[in-house]
C-alpha cells in the first residue's frame, strides 16, 4: 500500500495524529502536495460521503474525518501556489440562516464541497442576512449555500433573495438551499436554484449548478 | 355521532379518550394530539415571546385554541431549556420560537465543574415558570369543565442525550461520543437529573402525562452502535424513573429517521411512542415485535402524519404519507391519518393522530381541522 492510500486511510478513519505524520512524511519524500491532496486527502473524505450515503458511517465519524482532514490541509497549504483549491476554483459561501444556530449539516456541506474542488468560505450558524450579503459582495460566489433546520426560520431564505435582488446580486450568485425542514417544493416556491437534502446530495447539486 | 367540527362529544371527555389511548384501552375514538404550541398561539394572535413573558396569555392560548380545534390534550411550555439553563447555558429567545442555546456551556471536562447539576424546579431559573403554567392551566381546565378536568395536560423531559447535547453543542457532542464514550457516559449521568426534577415537580403541579424526546441519537446522527451501547440506556433510564417516581404515561418521541433501530427505541420502555417521518408499517410491525418478545410494552402510537422529509426512505420506495401539514390538501392529510390509523389499530395499538414532529407554524386552520375531522370519520370504535 502506497503513503497516498495510508493517507486517505487514516482520513477515512478520523485518525488526525496519523493523518498529519503520513502528509508530513510524504512531503518529505518528494510527493507534490496537489498529489497528496487530491489522490490522498480528497479521496479519503469522499469514500466517507460515500460510507454515509450507504448507511455505514454517521455524523460523528463524518466530523473525525474533517478534523483529520482540516489539520492535513493546514499542512499543505503553505506548500501549495495559487492556495489549496486554486485560483479558477468554483468558490461557495455557506451559512445557516439567522436565527438558527445549527450549522453541523451545512459545515458538512462545505467538508463535501471542498472535497470536490470547490473554494469554500463557511460563515457558521445564526448568520444576520446583512453579513450573508457582504460575503456574497466580498468573495463573488458561485453558489451560496442556505441552511435552516427549523421551521420558523425557513422562511428567512426568502428574506435572504430578495435582499440579493435589491443589491442587484441575485444573478451573479446560483442559491442552494437544504435542511430539515427543506424540500424541492420550497426551493422552487421561494425562487433558489437547487435543493439538497443533505451534504452528500449538495455535491452533484452544486457541480451542476456552476 | 356525527364527526364534523364543534360537534363536541360530552360522553368522554379528551381526559378519558386521551388517558384511554395512553392505557392501550378504547373509548368512543382515536384522540388527536398535535402537540398544540403554534396552533394554540397562533389562535389569539401572540408570538411566542408575548407567551413567554405572560405565562397567563400562554394558558389562555392553550383553553381557547383546543376549546377551537377540538384536539384532545393540551401542553406546558415543552420543549424548552429551562433546565439546561438553570444548569449554566446561555440562551437566547427568538421574537416568535423556543429558545436556542446561545454558545455552548461546556466546552472541557473543567466547565463541567462550573456547572450547576443539582437543581430545585421550584427556585431556579426559569423552571418555576414552567411550574407556574401547568398549575395554572390545570386550574383553569377544571374552571372551564365545572369543576372536573376534562382535558388533559402533557409535559416534556429532555432525555439526557439532548441535554448533553444541548451543553456541549451539537457538533461537540458528536466528536465526544466518537473520541470519548467515557466524557459522553458521565455527562448524560449529570444531565439527567435536572430533567428529572423537573417532569417530577410538573407532575405534582398537575401534569397528566408526558413526553420525552431525543433528535441526537437518529439514523442519519450517529450509528447504531453508539445508540445501542451509549445513548438508548440513558433514554430508558430516564423513562423508567419518570415511572418510578409519578406513575404518569409516557410517550417517547425518536425525532427523525430511526428506521435501523426502532426494535431499539422501543425496548427503552415508554407506554407509547410519537413517531417521527418513518414508515408506520414497518414502525408498527417492530412494535408488535418486540413486544410479544416480551422486550417492550408499546400500548400506543402517536404521530406520523405529514413528514416533512425525503418522500422516500430507501431510496426507492415512496412513502404514501409524505405531506406536509402546513402544505398538504386537506383530503391528503385525511388520507394520510386514515392509513396511519388503520396500520395502527390493526395491529393491536391504540392510535393517537398527530402530526409527525413538531406541529408547523402557519398551518391553515382547515388542516389542523382535518385531523381531528379523520378521527372522527375514520377513528370510531364500534
Amino acid at each position: 500500500m502506497s503513503i497516498l492510500d495510508d493517507i486517505r486511510k487514516s482520513v477515512y478513519s478520523g485518525e488526525d495524529v496519523r493523518a498529519v505524520e503520513l502528509v508530513e512524511a510524504a512531503l518529505q519524500e518528494g510527493l507534490d502536495p496537489h498529489d497528496i491532496l487530491d489522490n490522498a486527502l480528497l479521496k479519503g473524505i469522499q469514500d466517507c460521503g460515500k460510507a454515509y450515503e450507504e448507511g455505514v458511517m454517521w455524523i460523528p465519524e463524518l466530523l473525525l474525518a474533517s478534523e483529520a482532514m482540516k489539520a492535513s490541509i493546514n499542512i499543505l497549504k503553505p506548500r501549495m501556489v495559487g492556495g489549496i483549491t486554486g485560483e479558477n476554483a468554483p468558490r461557495a459561501v455557506l451559512a445557516t440562516v439567522e436565527g438558527d444556530v445549527h450549522d453541523i449539516g451545512v459545515e458538512l456541506v462545505g467538508v463535501m464541497l471542498e472535497s470536490a474542488g470547490f473554494n469554500v468560505r463557511f460563515l457558521g450558524g445564526n448568520v444576520p442576512t446583512e453579513d450573508i450579503i457582504e460575503a456574497v459582495k466580498d468573495f463573488k460566489p458561485h453558489i451560496l449555500g442556505l441552511s435552516t433546520l427549523l421551521s420558523n426560520t425557513m422562511y428567512v431564505v426568502p428574506k435572504i433573495l430578495e435582499r440579493l435582488k435589491e443589491e442587484k446580486l441575485r444573478t451573479t450568485v446560483k442559491i442552494m438551499v437544504g435542511g430539515a425542514p427543506i424540500r424541492q417544493e420550497f426551493c422552487e416556491e421561494v425562487g433558489a436554484d437547487g435543493y439538497a437534502y443533505d451534504a452528500v446530495e449538495a455535491v452533484p447539486v452544486a457541480k451542476k449548478l456552476v | 355521532m356525527s364527526y364534523y367540527m364543534y360537534d363536541n362529544t360530552t360522553e368522554v371527555t379528551p381526559m378519558e379518550r386521551m388517558m384511554a389511548a395512553l392505557n392501550g384501552e378504547k373509548r368512543d375514538r382515536v384522540p388527536v394530539h398535535i402537540y398544540p404550541r403554534w396552533s394554540s398561539l397562533e389562535y389569539l394572535g401572540v408570538t411566542f415571546r408575548q407567551a413567554w413573558e405572560n405565562p397567563d396569555l400562554y394558558v389562555k392560548a392553550q383553553i381557547l385554541a383546543q376549546e377551537r380545534f377540538q384536539y384532545d390534550c393540551t401542553i406546558d411550555y415543552d420543549m424548552m431549556g429551562p433546565v439546561e439553563e438553570a444548569i449554566g447555558a446561555k440562551l437566547k429567545y427568538p421574537e416568535n420560537d423556543v429558545p436556542q442555546i446561545a454558545e455552548p456551556f461546556i466546552k472541557t471536562k473543567d466547565d463541567m465543574k462550573t456547572a450547576r447539576w443539582k437543581l430545585d424546579p421550584r427556585k431556579d431559573g426559569n423552571m418555576p415558570k414552567v411550574l407556574y403554567v401547568v398549575r395554572t392551566l390545570k386550574d383553569a381546565l377544571i374552571k372551564r369543565g365545572k369543576g372536573k378536568q376534562r382535558v388533559p395536560i402533557m409535559t416534556w423531559g429532555s432525555c439526557p442525550s439532548r441535554t448533553a447535547a444541548c451543553l456541549t453543542g451539537f457538533k461537540q457532542w458528536f466528536l465526544i461520543l466518537a473520541r470519548d464514550p467515557d466524557w459522553a457516559l458521565e455527562l448524560m449521568e449529570l444531565a439527567m437529573d435536572g430533567w428529572l426534577r423537573m417532569v417530577i415537580a410538573a407532575w405534582e403541579e398537575g401534569a397528566d402525562c408526558v413526553w420525552v424526546n431525543d433528535p441526537v441519537s437518529a439514523g442519519d446522527c450517529i450509528s447504531r452502535k453508539h445508540y445501542e451501547t451509549l445513548t438508548q440506556p440513558f433514554q430508558r433510564k430516564f423513562i423508567e424513573a419518570i415511572r418510578y417516581h409519578t406513575g404518569m404515561r409516557i410517550l417517547m418521541h425518536p425525532c427523525g429517521n430511526w428506521h435501523d433501530r426502532m426494535d431499539l427505541v422501543y425496548q427503552n420502555q415508554a407506554d407509547g411512542y410519537f413517531l417521527g417521518p418513518m414508515d408506520i408499517k414497518m414502525c408498527v410491525d417492530r412494535a408488535v415485535e418486540t413486544n410479544a418478545a416480551g422486550l417492550s410494552r408499546v400500548k400506543c402510537i402517536s404521530g406520523n402524519v405529514g413528514a416533512a422529509t425525503k418522500s422516500t426512505t430507501d431510496g426507492v420506495t415512496p412513502l404514501p404519507y409524505t405531506t406536509t401539514m402546513d402544505k398538504g390538501t386537506p383530503a391528503q392529510i385525511e388520507e394520510e391519518c386514515r392509513i396511519v390509523i388503520q396500520t395502527v389499530e390493526e395491529a393491536g395499538f391504540r392510535s393517537i393522530l398527530g402530526p409527525n414532529c413538531w406541529e408547523t407554524p402557519r398551518t391553515p386552520y382547515v388542516n389542523r381541522d382535518t385531523m381531528v375531522y379523520a378521527a372522527r370519520k375514520h377513528g370510531q370504535y364500534k
